[in-house]
């Protein structure tokens, strides 16, 4: 099921019309380098997946543009602005937030708890209703509201971890693997999420997942970092038709 | 322990209410022993208070005797000089130790765990040798001696009751600021507590809000150090020593440290069994350590925190037993 318009670039027209853009980014932790100079552009209302193996850099990419942590090398620009090494809670403000590969909720408090916090530190961004409540039943947590967040199933857990995301009103989302974990028939509710996002705040989204299938699902344009460098960029039936990028995930039949 | 906006909010108020007889008593009683532990009581809430701030943000501070050097002293010399009003003394008690914190929460408040607690502690030994080496401001060794009682419109408050009135008055006002603090910002505080990598990506600035609580923190010391201060009658290093803070500490965690209800409580009840346990000379010591121990094996939660946690369960079993079973429901249904 494709319940997600497949928006690339081209058709990404919102309000201000700013994208999120990686200029020659790499990464070193002293000599160890996980990735090489790359570049690529998220444009608002646009959905980009990034895949790779493991080790590949994808969550260290995600680090570093959402603030986490400064690049070695390169430039992470909002717009017009250079957002390279400020600090992840100013990222944030400006609109570019993270969601987490790992379950990450305020665990000792409930739902309610979790969502009101969400929506008080994002509390200088305004806009339409976020339709939350239609989320939050259509995901079933509506009748978790008053539960703790750690003794929600693992599903709902990430899915409230998303839930927050959208709360704070984000530009851009960058989503750490959100499918991880999740049994087959829960991860549509990615789909949904995705779906929901972009209808009410029309932001770009950037997914690393290793679940094919969602990426070709929602994905109409992907990249693939490959041992810390950009192996290829398109639209996702030609870049995995790529001998080059099945050699990377399966090795080559040769070795 | 589930956090609950509203329940917290009435326990804080409780918390405070819970002071207000120690304003009245020395209006209602004239015996030692109330008064004795009317005035410890509430300046061990008023440093106390200190400690709970900072542990809503997870941070443990033994910075809390500096503070009260700071702010103790400030109005020491201010009253020597002639300023004895009491508003006025009130007000650079608390300003002087904040002032003092916010350059200081800058360098230290980048530590976490055992360093942020190392670094508070050395700056209390730091503050005594300060002490000792300026006594053209501190009276060095001797301290401050026959500080002025604080005025109240030109009227002097020297007597017992109105000085342990004011020394409780202090202690409701730390808890009042304590109190605003904390619920103004206390979605960011407990949430840099439970988890600051997601409150950060959700757009808490930590460095922001571990700076007011710090701020906060040495400033409602300080008003326990001018409370010290104006029972006494003088300011001398030893009121002020390092280990105190060991003590307030214990009060928190023993009342629980999750609500200002847990803190009068932990106070008012170790002030009160070490007054008791005094009588046993030599064994004090030894039988306040074994209170210790056992309470934080029976209620590690503290005391207020045990009897939350024990009325969670109660609803819970409650809700458990009034909620139709899935046959009920499906005989209902048909």
């Amino acid at each position: 099921m494709n319940s997600v318009d497949r928006a690339g670039p081209a058709s990404a027209k919102n309000a201000s019309g700013d994208a999120l853009r990686v200029d020659g980014i790499a990464k070193r932790f002293g000599g160890l380098r996980v990735f090489d100079p790359i570049s690529f552009e998220l444009a608002e209302d646009e959905i980009l997946g990034v895949i790779g193996p493991n080790g590949a850099g994808k969550t260290t990419l995600i680090n570093v543009m959402c603030g986490m942590i400064e690049p070695s090398a390169g430039r992470v620009h909002l717009g017009q602005r250079n957002i390279t090494g400020l600090p992840f809670h100013s990222v944030s403000q400006l609109g570019v937030v993270r969601s987490f590969q790992q379950t990450n909720t305020f665990s000792k408090v409930s739902v309610e708890e979790n969502l009101f916090r969400a929506k008080r530190f994002c509390s200088k961004r305004s806009g339409p209703d976020l339709g939350l409540d239609d989320l939050l039943h259509d995901f079933e947590l509506a009748g978790h509201l008053d539960e703790p967040s750690d003794k929600l199933p693992y599903g709902l857990q990430k899915m409230l971890g998303l839930i927050m995301v959208l709360a704070t009103r984000p530009r851009f989302i960058l989503m750490d693997e959100p499918a991880a974990g999740l049994e087959r028939r829960e991860r549509i509710r990615v789909d949904r999420f995705i779906e929901h996002a972009r209808k009410v705040l029309r932001c770009g989204i950037l997914i690393v997942e290793h679940d094919m299938d969602l990426v070709k699902r929602l994905c109409p344009t992907i990249v693939v970092l490959e041992s810390g460098r950009l192996l290829a960029k398109g639209p996702p039936v030609e870049v995995l038709a790529r001998p080059d990028v099945i050699n990377a995930y399966l090795g080559d039949s040769a070795d | 322990m589930v956090s609950d906006r509203r329940r917290d909010f009435k326990l804080d108020l409780w918390g405070i209410v819970l002071l207000v007889p120690l304003l009245i008593s020395p209006f209602v009683t004239k015996d030692v022993l109330i008064s004795s532990l009317t005035y410890q009581i509430s300046i061990g809430v008023a440093a106390t208070m200190g400690i709970y701030v900072m542990l809503r943000m997870g941070l443990l501070s033994f910075s809390v005797p500096s503070f009260m050097t700071i702010g103790g002293y400030a109005a020491a010399i201010s009253a020597t000089a002639g300023w004895t009003d009491i508003f006025f003394l009130t007000a650079i008690s608390f300003v002087a130790p904040a002032l003092v914190a916010a350059p200081l929460g800058a360098i230290v408040l980048r530590l976490k765990g055992i360093y942020f607690i190392f670094i508070t502690f050395i700056f209390n030994e730091i503050l005594q040798i300060l002490l000792f080496e300026t006594p053209d401001l501190t009276g060095g060794a001797n301290g401050i001696p026959g500080v002025p009682p604080a005025t109240l419109f030109g009227h002097e408050l020297a007597a017992q009751p109105q000085l342990v009135a004011v020394t409780a008055a202090l202690a409701i006002v730390a808890a009042l600021i304590t109190f605003v603090v904390t619920h103004r910002f206390r979605a960011e505080f407990t949430s840099i507590e439970e988890n600051e990598t997601l409150a950060e990506s959700l757009g808490v600035a930590l460095w922001k809000y571990r700076t007011i609580g710090f701020i906060a923190s040495a400033g409602v010391s300080g008003l326990a150090g001018f409370a010290l201060v104006n029972m006494l009658s003088t300011a001398h290093p030893s009121l002020f020593a390092s280990w105190s803070v060991n003590s307030y500490i214990a009060y928190a965690f023993v009342g629980g440290r999750g609500t200002l209800l847990g803190v009068a409580v932990g106070s008012a009840l170790l002030i009160a069994v070490t007054n008791y346990f005094s009588a046993f000379a030599n064994l004090s010591a030894g039988l306040f350590g074994v209170l210790l121990i056992v309470v934080m094996m029976l209620a590690p939660s503290g005391i207020v925190g045990s009897f939350v946690k024990l009325a969670d369960y109660i609803r819970s079993r409650s809700v458990t037993r009034s909620a139709p079973s899935i046959k009920e429901k499906q005989n209902e249904f048909g």
